[in-house]
């Protein structure tokens, strides 16, 4: 054990003391597989599936389960005649049970992976559970299960099954915003001005997602509590990101793709809004139009992004999720304002998301063994916990 | 002749050679007959670009005596980034990717200055030898193209050309290909409108002659049209509103405001648009200031706000196309700088945040503003979404003052009453988007009224600071609270309110017209309403010699001391 812990010191050439930052670069290595020495030094064969695996994989399982969640909304009759539904209905409806079925699947693979590798490898979980980044996708398989379920083709939103199932994805969330928010501006070395990053927007997005689809099955009180306690966080979030502390700025170029969720969370904020006033208003309008500036400012700045586009990995699945969500949200908008702009804005992006999905299904086909890091992400903390405790 | 000696030997300080004898010196033979007697200070090559101080000229103050200072470097910053690569030749392998690596011909390259002599109280008049025949080259980092579209004009006019420089010009363009970084403007810069430059910093250009007209004009001359353009919209509530009714104000005073508005704003528009043209890279310098980026809204403000003030014998229901044509540049403005200040690495809002910011912010509100007093519906509500988000966040950043923030300033300054403007449109903006003056659009009202009030009571703190132009500014906030006073009177009408009106009206009339007999003056009578416009001209990188350039300034300019500064520092 001890001769694996020195490979790894070799492996890694990192000092054993956790720091926030030698997280960021072991990260940086490991989420684009560049760490050459890395993967010279240790093959792959080393390092298993489960110790290579993380929390941000879920961002597949966001994707698909949105993707989802678009095709139904998409194909509700609702939606303005004119614009979609002629493209809609010729899909037919098998495709988007298809669609259901592989995110489903997708999402319990992903799941069941993730349950193992709490029981293997406990530490890697608790050392996910410390890093800035990594903790914050711990909400996505939850996020993932209450779209899922949102999008199912099978039951009515006021079943019996659908509540129970909300009680139980719900509680999670819940459970952790107790233990993430609190460490914002409790705990010393996390409060928020040092681990703020674009991911934490997965936090509110959680509840976020969770107070839309309690006001779709009528359960209004605790949509609006979860609401509150989304917007609140978000506004706290997003004061914080736009200030951009110096050490907020610990999130390696790799993970660049992850600024849009910038922009999925306002429109995640504006429809849950909508479900839980049950009308597009003013302030659902503002939020989506926040999103939709946001959108433009980032697609304004291919350089940003430029570094991270090199080279296939499992952060590029972070473009397809606020995309699906920002065209879920035009969507509502479209089919409460009627006219030209709406439904032209609802077409684009919900083309641009679908393409966006299917491009990135097709990268992973193709690019199989460059989605597995070669290296463990938290592999540094493995080594401090292991001189320390 | 310097460069061969430099490898050799140190020369001695002082060299006295007739400037006749040296080539590329200025030598102007005076037609009277009367030989200056030049004393050339040929001081040695290190310190000659060590010190490299641009034009300096010291001026004996006997009659025909000219002094010659011909610096075989450029002035001051251009090329300070150079010097080390001249001081450091012999182990200077690596050296700036600008440099070309061998040092010799970048030295020839570099280009000559020449200093223009001055004759000093001959006769009592004040002779400036400007010679026609040499054009003033200090200028052309900062014009178009380097000074070539000048020559290509000055060649259209059929005016013979003065030397090519290509060389010069070509050293020149690397250095100024780029603008400073933001971190260069915080350094060199100081105070609220980060426009005073340090005692260790040093400009590019001369500090003691006066720049082009062009090049001093910045772009806070917008601002007089923000804040003649918000009076006539002030005048026009008054004049029209039911509530204030009782007042009987005639539609004159908008109509003469109105139209003064529009021949500022195209003047000021048409003077910035040849300094576009002529002097680009100023605009460039001017574009990356942290201060100065945000006026580059006001234009577009004072065209939205002309819309507004429109008066009713002139048109009453716009197109809504304009407010397409205003929005546009506004929208691509923000793209850019909110773009920053979530991503961009040196501009991160932490540290770039000043109450100049809100300029960027109020674009937002006042479109929102227009748009819905042109009947549009989607748009407003957009702008106005954005405006909001990040004002929420440039409020709480500004009001955190944190210590990494180093533009706020410490005292205070009239560009807190930006803080006012804000809110106060905000307001205006969301009751015509709702229809009526609603609980949420009085918070933001009551939120302007208060920070108006906690800066009135402090008023007397604001005396004794230096004019500039962007004062004008400063009082386009004021105006937009009384102007939503009075719309909030409109909605709650009672003696308070009232009052509150007129009072609120008067302040800011009476300080608009005290601002304009300030403006006059400085025009007209001091004649410096438009100072050298130093914070575009610091050096890209630090003056390595910043202790001996305060230790120079604040030495006298007599000559005795000069040569006692310059026998002190060779010992450096």
């Amino acid at each position: 054990m001890a001769q694996n812990q020195r490979r790894f010191n070799v492996t890694n050439h990192q000092i054993p003391i956790p720091t926030l930052h030698q997280s960021t670069t072991n990260t940086t290595g490991t989420d684009t597989g560049t760490s050459t020495r890395a993967s010279k030094t240790a093959s792959s064969s080393d390092l298993s599936i489960l110790t290579r695996f993380h929390a941000g994989y879920f961002r597949i399982s966001l994707a698909l389960c949105s993707q989802a969640l678009l095709w139904k909304t998409l194909a509700e009759p609702t939606t303005d005649a004119r614009a979609l539904s002629s493209i809609v209905r010729t899909i037919p409806s098998f495709a988007f049970i298809l669609l259901w079925s592989i995110a489903l699947l997708t999402l319990l693979l992903l799941c069941l992976l993730y349950l193992v590798r709490c029981f293997l490898r406990f530490r890697s979980v608790r050392a996910e559970l410390a890093h800035h980044v990594g903790m914050n996708y711990l909400f996505a398989p939850w996020i993932s299960f209450l779209m899922l379920l949102q999008a199912t083709p099978f039951l009515q939103p006021d079943n019996r099954l659908c509540r129970i199932l909300w009680c139980a994805f719900s509680v999670p969330i819940v459970v952790l915003d107790v233990k993430i928010y609190g460490q914002w501006f409790t705990q010393g070395k996390r409060f928020l001005s040092m681990v703020a990053n674009p991911t934490s927007q997965i936090t509110v997005i959680g509840n976020l997602v969770g107070a839309h689809v309690a006001a779709q099955m009528g359960w209004k009180e605790s949509a609006v509590c979860m609401f509150s306690l989304g917007i609140t966080h978000y506004l706290v979030l997003f004061v914080t990101l736009y200030q951009r502390f110096l050490g907020s700025d610990s999130l390696p170029a790799m993970l660049r793709p992850v600024f849009f969720l910038f922009i999925a969370a306002p429109s995640t904020a504006s429809l849950a809004w909508d479900s839980i006033s049950s009308s597009f208003d003013t302030g659902c309008k503002m939020l989506f139009f926040l999103s939709l500036f946001l959108f433009a400012s980032l697609v304004s700045r291919p350089a940003l992004f430029k570094r991270s586009m090199r080279r296939f990995s499992v952060a590029w699945w972070a473009y397809s999720f606020p995309l699906t969500i920002l065209a879920l949200a035009a969507t509502e908008y479209a089919q409460d304002v009627k006219g030209v702009i709406p439904n032209v804005l609802m077409l684009v992006l919900s083309v641009l998301s679908v393409v966006v999905t299917l491009a990135l299904m097709v990268f992973t086909a193709l690019k199989t063994n460059d989605i597995l890091p070669h290296d463990d992400p938290f592999v540094c903390y493995n080594i401090a916990r292991g001189t320390t405790t | 002749m310097e460069q061969t000696e430099l490898q050799v030997e140190i020369p001695s300080v002082l060299k006295q050679t007739s400037c006749q004898n040296i080539k590329d010196f200025d030598y102007v033979d005076y037609g009277n007959g009367n030989n200056p007697n030049p004393l050339e200070n040929a001081i040695s090559d290190k310190e000659s670009y060590g010190e490299s101080i641009a034009g300096s000229k010291i001026t004996k103050l006997e009659l025909q005596e000219v002094v010659i200072i011909s610096l075989p470097a450029s002035p001051s910053g251009l090329h300070i980034g150079q010097t080390k690569l001249v001081l450091h030749s012999e182990k200077c392998e690596n050296t700036d990717q600008n440099d070309t690596k061998n040092p010799y011909p970048q030295l020839a390259k570099q280009k000559k200055f020449h200093s223009q002599p001055i004759l000093v109280r001959e006769n009592g008049d004040r002779k400036v030898v400007h010679s026609e025949a040499i054009r003033d080259h200090r200028f052309d980092p900062f014009k178009t193209w380097s000074g070539r579209l000048e020559r290509q004009i000055s060649n259209l006019r059929g005016k013979p050309t003065q030397e090519p420089d290509i060389e010069a010009g070509a050293s020149q363009r690397e250095e100024i290909e780029e603008a400073p970084g933001v971190d260069r403007y915080f350094d060199a810069l100081e105070g609220p409108e980060l426009d005073t430059l340090r005692a260790t910093e040093v400009s590019v250009l001369p500090e003691d002659e006066k720049w082009p007209f062009l090049l001093r004009f910045p772009v806070n001359a917008f601002g007089i049209c923000l804040g003649v353009s918000s009076q006539a919209i002030l005048w026009k509530t008054l004049n029209t509103s039911p509530a204030m009714s009782f007042l009987h104000i005639s539609p004159m005073p908008n109509l003469i405001l109105w139209w003064a508005a529009l021949a500022l704003i195209l003047f000021v528009s048409f003077v910035y648009l040849l300094k576009i043209v002529f002097y680009f890279e100023a605009i460039k310098r001017e574009y990356h200031h942290p201060v100065r980026v945000n006026f580059f809204f006001a234009p577009w403000i004072a065209c939205m706000f002309m819309a507004l003030a429109v008066p009713p014998s002139i048109a009453v229901n716009l197109r809504p196309f304009i407010w397409y044509i205003l929005m546009t540049p506004i929208f691509i403005l923000e793209l850019k700088i909110y773009g920053q200040w979530m991503s961009g690495g040196q501009r991160r809002l932490s540290k770039v945040a000043n109450p100049s910011n809100h300029l960027s912010i109020v674009g937002n509100f006042v479109g929102a503003l227009l748009g819905a007093n042109m009947g549009l519906k989607e748009g407003p509500i957009f702008f106005f979404a954005v405006g909001l988000a990040h004002y929420i966040v440039l409020f709480v950043t500004l009001y955190q003052r944190l210590p990494t923030n180093a533009a706020l300033p410490k005292e205070l300054h009239p560009v807190f009453f930006l803080f006012v403007a804000a809110p106060s449109v905000a307001c205006m903006a969301w009751a015509k988007i709702q229809g009526d003056f609603d609980y949420a659009a009085r918070i933001p009202y009551f939120i302007a009224l208060f920070l108006y009030m906690s800066l009135a009571v402090r008023v007397n703190f604001f005396t004794g600071i230096r004019f500039s132009l962007a004062w004008w500014a400063y009082t386009f906030p004021m105006t937009g609270a009384s102007i939503a006073t009075i719309k909030y009177t409109m909605a709650v009408t009672n003696v308070v309110t009232r009052s509150l009106s007129v009072c609120l009206s008067a302040i800011s009339t009476f300080t608009v017209s005290t601002l304009l007999v300030y403006t006059i003056v400085h025009a007209f009578v001091l004649r410096d309403l438009f100072p050298n416009d130093i914070s575009i001209a610091i050096t890209r990188k630090k003056p390595k010699f910043s202790k001996m350039l305060s230790h120079f300034r604040s030495s006298s300019a007599d000559s005795k001391d000069f040569d006692s500064s310059i026998s002190k520092n060779s010992e450096i």
